[in-house]
């Protein structure tokens, strides 16, 4: 999804914000604001994502042929578990979306969750990278906004004085 | 006279926001779709990188089930190009609808400014 809310942003024109008024920048400052909540929400979601791929990776490097016959507790429900024996430490069977598993030997599984966190990683990166670009864009406008309001009050107190 | 312009932009108005209420609706399910596909590539990408002989699960219920591997690429494929042909349809009706938005708005702009020289004139 990340990758898809970027599409747009480089096609569109471009605009001087001294020619916009008031209202104009502040709808414009509106939704600099909102684009920015969503990607705040998506590096949210993508560090979540991250940190789940990281945990798994970790959890692999831990099955070795020296565990296998050893006991572990199987959750059943979180809060009930089962003594059960690891009988296989080649393989592993792995979630890659959709409702599919596919089952990898410990390398091939230790590849995938590498190249997952790559994958986020960089996906991250490159949000962050546009959030920069709109933060700047929404400091510009604020910035007009605050001359245009100070034009305005000087505006107002000429004719009077 | 007023009160007809008036009455007519009412009407106008309530027109408009259920135009954009739809809008909305097709803009949240293209996102859907959009993440959808996503979704379904990087599952077609770890496919294809699998061995020939690698055992692949679906998850029905709360049971996992054994699948045929080449059944499971031809299922993402086709799951792909149905959610291909879903986007390009919500596409259109995006594209409908604003199209509608953009003749309401003139519609409502027109009748703003009779109503402004109306008030004038009187």
């Amino acid at each position: 999804m990340a990758s898809v809310s970027t599409a747009p942003a480089p096609g569109m024109h471009q605009i001087d914000l001294s020619k916009l008024n008031l209202h104009q920048l502040a709808q414009l400052k509106q939704q600099m604001d909102q684009e920015l909540n969503v990607f705040q929400d998506s590096l949210q979601t993508l560090k979540m994502a991250q940190s789940k791929f990281v945990e798994s990776g970790e959890s692999v490097e831990k099955i070795t042929p020296a565990t296998k016959g050893k006991t572990v507790l199987v959750p059943l429900t979180g809060s009930m578990y089962v003594p059960g024996t690891i009988a296989d430490t080649d393989n592993v069977i792995i979630d890659i979306g959709t409702g599919y598993f596919a089952q990898k030997d410990i390398d091939g599984a230790k590849d995938y969750f590498k190249r997952k966190v790559q994958f986020v990683t960089e996906q991250m990166e490159k949000i962050q990278v546009l959030g920069i670009e709109k933060s700047k864009v929404r400091e510009a406008i604020c910035m007009m906004m605050e001359m245009k309001m100070q034009a305005q009050a000087q505006a107002q107190k000429a004719p009077t004085s | 006279m007023t009160e007809e312009i008036q009455k007519k932009m009412q009407k106008e108005l309530e027109i408009f926001n259920g135009v954009q209420k739809e809008y909305h609706k097709a803009v949240a399910l293209k996102q859907q779709l959009d993440s959808q596909l996503n979704e379904n590539k990087a599952v077609k990408e770890e496919l294809l990188l699998l061995k020939k002989d690698a055992e692949v699960y679906k998850l029905i219920g709360p049971v996992l089930v054994k699948q045929d591997f080449e059944e499971a690429k031809q299922n993402v494929a086709k799951r792909m190009e149905y959610i291909n042909k879903e986007i390009k349809r919500t596409d259109g009706h995006i594209s409908a609808l604003e199209n509608k938005q953009e003749a309401i708005q003139e519609n409502l702009n027109k009748l703003k400014s009779d109503l402004g020289s109306l008030k004038v004139s009187a």
